[in-house]
């Protein structure tokens, strides 16, 4: 499919996201075309949106001091901005949005390191997409979707296949793992759990152990994407794996294995 | 639809108040202290919150905040209300000196690390319970649900290029995909995102 040549790239335009070639070639185009204009003006607010959909949050009481320091004249007392005592209410986001901070200068520093990577992600995005939409749950899919780019910028991004076993053969499942960063993990066709289990990710490393992952409750159809920490200063993994184990989980393995496989060589 | 419902209660910046922004902007270019601080009081919050989404630095964006201030103390007297709400020209000032060190942190040899701890904790994604997330300001946390509800590859390129600083070209090669799927995406999300925002007037 021959991809649509947009000549009037207000959207792009908006959001500085033109080059500077293309942006002289916008900016001398838009003075006589009204449709562009009137684009730009029903756009704008868009952008000024954007800068506000952003968790909330107080800087030190010291800048308003240094701030105002600075202003033509004296003022007055200090007034509080926000009511004190209130809950820092951005904090449950904290952790998504630090996750997906970065991902850009990483983007471009590792773009030669990564490129690969980068078209298996979309892959699995999409996987992991698909997935999603049959949960309705798109605040769960965007979270996700920051945790695998921030997995997918990671500059020692390594993908795992896993293969389903004798007790679930057609189970598929990819992971795409970080030491810093953590892991995305994908699955598809596992079977209905019966009551009282659960699915339990094991990362198996070249020492002691297998350590756990987290716990998986695929849906309805067996799928489903999950993101898990992983502490930063475990060993790289040799393997992943997937038992069946009672609900809550255990501290070691005891289940029937699921899903096994091993990071593909990038 | 629950993209409209989300962003329907997001009002950028309400008439009165932009009519006290262009009274306060005056009497500070009058030499009215009082009105440098009104300024700050009603505005730092969303310009620090923005600066230190992009910059995740804490410093940095404080930095941010204090620039544009000082901008504005020096400009105050030819500030043209044409131009727009004060609040979205704050904005705007914010986001161009957030991207500025951004690009060139970039520049530099050696990335910052992320911050360990914001990842210590397992998030198993069945479990998690979205509402926590959307307790923040009302009205930002309804647009930034718009934002979430978009395609994820929408999302993905609205955000490297609005928050990140890149550029549809430099998207395009980052996600390896061509230029006009790039365009195209953005196009659409933002045309998904000023749809809602229409609404949000009817």
């Amino acid at each position: 499919m021959i991809e649509p040549v947009v000549t009037h790239d207000v959207a792009g335009y908006l959001l500085g996201a033109l080059d500077p070639v293309e942006r002289e070639a916008f900016e001398a185009h838009l003075p006589g075309c009204a449709e562009c204009r009137a684009d730009l003006d029903s756009m704008h607010p868009v952008a000024d949106a954007l800068a506000q959909a952003v968790p909330q949050r107080s800087p030190s009481a010291d800048l308003r001091r240094r701030v105002l320091a600075a202003a033509p004249a004296a003022t007055g007392a200090p007034r509080s901005a926000e009511p004190a005592g209130r809950v820092p209410t951005w904090l449950p986001l904290a952790a998504s949005i630090a996750l997906t901070v970065a991902v850009g200068g990483y983007a471009v520093r590792l773009q030669s390191r990564v490129t690969d990577l980068e078209v298996r992600l979309a892959d699995a995005v999409q996987r992991a997409s698909a997935a999603d939409s049959l949960m309705a749950d798109a605040r769960r899919t965007a979270f996700e979707a920051q945790s695998a780019m921030a997995v997918l910028a990671a500059p020692d991004v390594a993908r795992i296949d896993l293969r389903g076993q004798v007790a679930a053969p057609n189970a598929r499942a990819r992971a795409l793992w970080s030491r810093d960063r953590g892991m995305v993990f994908t699955v598809s066709n596992l079977p209905a759990l019966p009551g009282g289990r659960v699915y339990q990710v094991w990362v198996v490393t070249a020492v002691g152990a297998p350590l756990s992952a987290g716990l998986l409750m695929p849906d309805a159809s067996g799928g489903g994407s999950v993101y898990f920490a992983t502490p930063a200063d475990i060993p790289p993994p040799v393997a992943l794996a997937v038992t069946i184990e009672p609900a809550g989980g255990v501290p070691a393995p005891t289940g029937a294995q699921y899903l096994v496989g091993t990071p593909t060589p990038l | 639809m629950w993209l409209v419902a989300a962003i329907a209660a997001f009002r950028p910046d309400a008439p009165e108040s932009q009519e006290r922004d262009r009274d306060a902007l005056r009497r500070l270019a009058a030499g009215d202290g009082a009105g440098a601080a009104e300024l700050y009081d009603r505005h730092h919050r969303l310009l620090y919150s923005l600066a230190l989404r992009i910059l995740s630095d804490e410093g940095e964006a404080e930095d941010v905040v204090q620039d544009v201030f000082l901008q504005v103390w020096r400009q105050a007297s030819r500030y043209d209300p044409a131009r727009g709400a004060v609040g979205a020209w704050l904005r705007v000032m914010a986001r161009t000196r957030a991207l500025d060190r951004l690009r060139a942190r970039r520049s530099r040899p050696e990335g910052r690390a992320l911050d360990d701890e914001h990842a210590a904790a397992n998030v198993v994604s069945q479990d998690r319970d979205a509402s926590a997330v959307l307790a923040s300001a009302e009205q930002a946390a309804r647009v930034r649900d718009a934002l979430e509800g978009l395609p994820m590859l929408q999302r993905l390129a609205i955000e490297l290029a609005y928050y990140e600083g890149l550029s549809q070209s430099q998207i395009a090669a980052h996600l390896e995909e061509p230029l006009g799927t790039v365009k195209t995406r953005i196009r659409t999300a933002m045309s998904t995102l000023r749809d809602a925002l229409r609404e949000t007037g009817a």
